[in-house]
């Protein structure tokens, strides 16, 4: 069955045709980043398209989850970062500093390299996300926990044992409680920073299933270390090295011909 | 053991270093080691054990005298011939001051270890920090004395009467917060038993607070948490136990504190429904009492002191016990 769904997830999805160029959503200009006098990322331009996976890659210290950091602002957290240039989602400026932090983080969701659930319930991880933003009912609580666990894929394992603690789970299931609890909420992007890193390969076939689906409804930016993963998730893929965005384009081209000499080095694995 | 041989008999034909011998040195250290530490351990069962004991032997001409009458007797007629002893004072006092101490206590430790670790700027948290655990060397008497001679004249000249005059008349706060205000009473003691075990508190809430893992909570915000809310549905559920524990220490302490309690309680054994009113508690009624004491009076101090130890293991079986359901409810 896993099998199964690894081999239609890798031969199937890369589109033989590029799909046709998505409405931005994410919009990315002239973006500058700072880790106290470390600049860490050095103009950046790109777009996210409307429901499209875009894929990071790069050497380890490239800035790829740097970026990432800055489409929710997590980097406010720490002082003495900053970022400087222009992100837009959609008419919002996410670097506004006026702007409603957690507004912004219900509408970019976030899945981490390492599992997090919450030290709570598997049933309380996902309701406590809801409750932030609505009011509702036991009962329409009860269908939204069910809807984003079955959006994670993981309804079928965890149905039975709703009350158990988050962290009962496997990594790998751990790792899909996340992603429904990201969904729970209904972000319109979600970012994931090395989602697989932590995995078994069966998790990762699964993680990436969901990827794909999930990108039927939301706009997807994954930093990854792996290439394999990002040529099978991603439409398109951005390069980067030392801060720079090296070369941005349809995945396939990326993988298939890279118009950059870094780009064809490192995926071919001649350095990084 | 069978390998060693083994391999030493090997070691012996190749050369003249010898193994065995090595090796039976480093036995006989492992040997002295093994039986330092269990000695260690054995000795702390040997000296409860004859703590309690000792507590049980002196107390007993009094337990055989009042029985379990002197658990819910309030007077306390040391010189009367016989002399009539009851211990309710001391232990409403005891559990009262220790009780108002951890209400103020708990909420401000843990507030100040949330403030200290999530929201205070870097150049301020060394300070408070310091200045936290300078709280916790201040030696008890002082407080004592600063109690007294200090806090008690203020509290008795701004805070009583405010509240006094406030709950007038209102059905069971009135009779809580009733006058006349005294330099001496439980609320002093309270107050300044939860100015002593503040830095515990503190101190082990910012040291479990620190191990939370940041992407945790850079999980919660991811999710649009503010702080309020990631420090109560992340932060406090994760480190609960350290939490608990830091305030059952905090407890024991607060239960057991003399010096400063004694020189500002007031020494009355009689029981008033005011906060306001003098008190006493198992310590400092013994503390005062123990050195003009003998015979049967001294018996009864004893049996006092034995049931602040007995009352002390019941808080901490408590907690243990919450902290078991605590963890059930989590689901483990």
């Amino acid at each position: 069955m896993t099998e199964l769904s690894v081999s239609t997830t890798a031969a199937g999805h890369v589109p033989q045709v590029p799909l046709p160029e998505a409405p931005p959503k994410v919009t990315v200009r002239n973006l500058n980043f700072y880790y106290g006098e470390h600049h860490a990322l050095k103009n950046i331009n790109l777009t996210l398209g409307t429901n499209r996976v875009t894929a990071f890659i790069g050497p380890s210290g490239c800035g790829k989850s740097t970026l990432l950091r800055i489409f929710n602002r997590m980097y406010d957290l720490y002082p003495g970062q900053r970022a400087v240039g222009q992100l837009m989602l959609d008419q919002t400026n996410i670097l506004d500093p006026k702007l409603d932090l957690n507004l912004l983080r219900a509408r970019v969701g976030m899945v981490f390299q390492k599992p997090t659930p919450f030290p709570m319930t598997i049933y309380e991880n996902i309701a406590f996300g809801i409750r932030l933003y609505e009011k509702i009912s036991k009962s329409e609580m009860d269908d939204r926990v069910e809807k984003a666990l079955r959006g994670g894929a993981l309804w079928n394992e965890v149905k039975d044992k709703l009350n158990a603690s988050g962290l009962s789970l496997s990594g790998g299931q751990q790792q899909r409680l996340c992603i429904a609890r990201t969904v729970a909420v209904r972000p319109e992007v979600i970012l994931f920073d090395e989602p697989c890193s932590a995995l078994d390969p069966i998790s990762t076939a699964k993680v990436e299933e969901l990827i794909q689906e999930l990108s039927e409804d939301y706009t997807i930016a994954i930093v990854t270390h792996n290439m394999q993963q990002a040529a099978r998730v991603s439409d398109k893929t951005a390069f980067m090295y030392l801060g720079e965005l090296i070369e941005f384009d349809d995945t396939n081209k990326i993988f298939t011909s890279p118009s950059d000499r870094r780009t064809q080095d490192y995926i071919t694995g001649r350095f990084g | 053991m069978a390998d060693m041989a083994v391999q030493s008999d090997v070691m012996e034909a190749a050369g003249p270093y010898d193994r065995a011998k090595a090796l039976s040195a480093f036995k006989l250290g492992d040997l002295t080691f093994y039986w330092i530490t269990r000695i260690s351990a054995i000795s702390v069962l040997l000296i409860l054990g004859g703590i309690i004991l000792s507590l049980i032997v002196g107390a007993w001409p009094a337990m055989k005298e009042y029985g379990f009458a002197f658990l819910w007797t309030q007077r306390w007629a040391p010189s009367a011939d016989p002399p009539v002893l009851g211990a309710l004072g001391p232990i409403y006092g005891t559990l009262i001051t220790s009780v108002i101490a951890m209400l103020i206590a708990i909420p401000v430790g843990i507030g100040i270890a949330v403030f200290l670790t999530e929201l205070c700027p870097q150049v301020l948290r060394r300070p408070i920090g310091i200045a936290i655990e300078l709280l916790a060397g201040i030696p008890s008497i002082i407080y004592g004395m600063w109690g007294f001679f200090v806090l008690g004249p203020f509290l008795a000249n701004t805070f009583q009467p405010f509240m006094i005059r406030i709950f007038e008349g209102v059905p069971v706060l009135g009779a809580v917060f009733a006058g006349p205000p005294s330099y001496l009473s439980l609320f002093n003691a309270a107050l300044i038993l939860a100015i002593m075990v503040l830095p515990f508190i503190t101190a082990i809430s910012v040291d479990v607070f620190k191990t939370v893992p940041p992407v945790l909570k850079e999980a919660a915000y991811g999710m649009g948490c503010t702080t309020w809310e990631v420090v109560r549905s992340v932060v406090i559920p994760y480190t609960r136990v350290g939490v608990i524990g830091g305030i059952m220490l905090a407890l024991g302490r607060a239960l057991g504190e003399t010096m400063a309690v004694t020189f500002i309680i007031g020494n009355s054994f009689r029981i008033s429904s005011s906060i306001f009113a003098p008190g006493t508690t198992i310590s400092a009624a013994i503390a005062s009492e123990f050195a003009e004491s003998d015979g049967l009076h001294q018996s009864g101090l004893i049996l006092l002191g034995l049931l602040l130890f007995v009352l002390t293991f019941f808080v901490l079986a408590g907690a243990r016990l919450m902290l078991m359901r605590l963890e059930k409810k989590a689901g483990k």
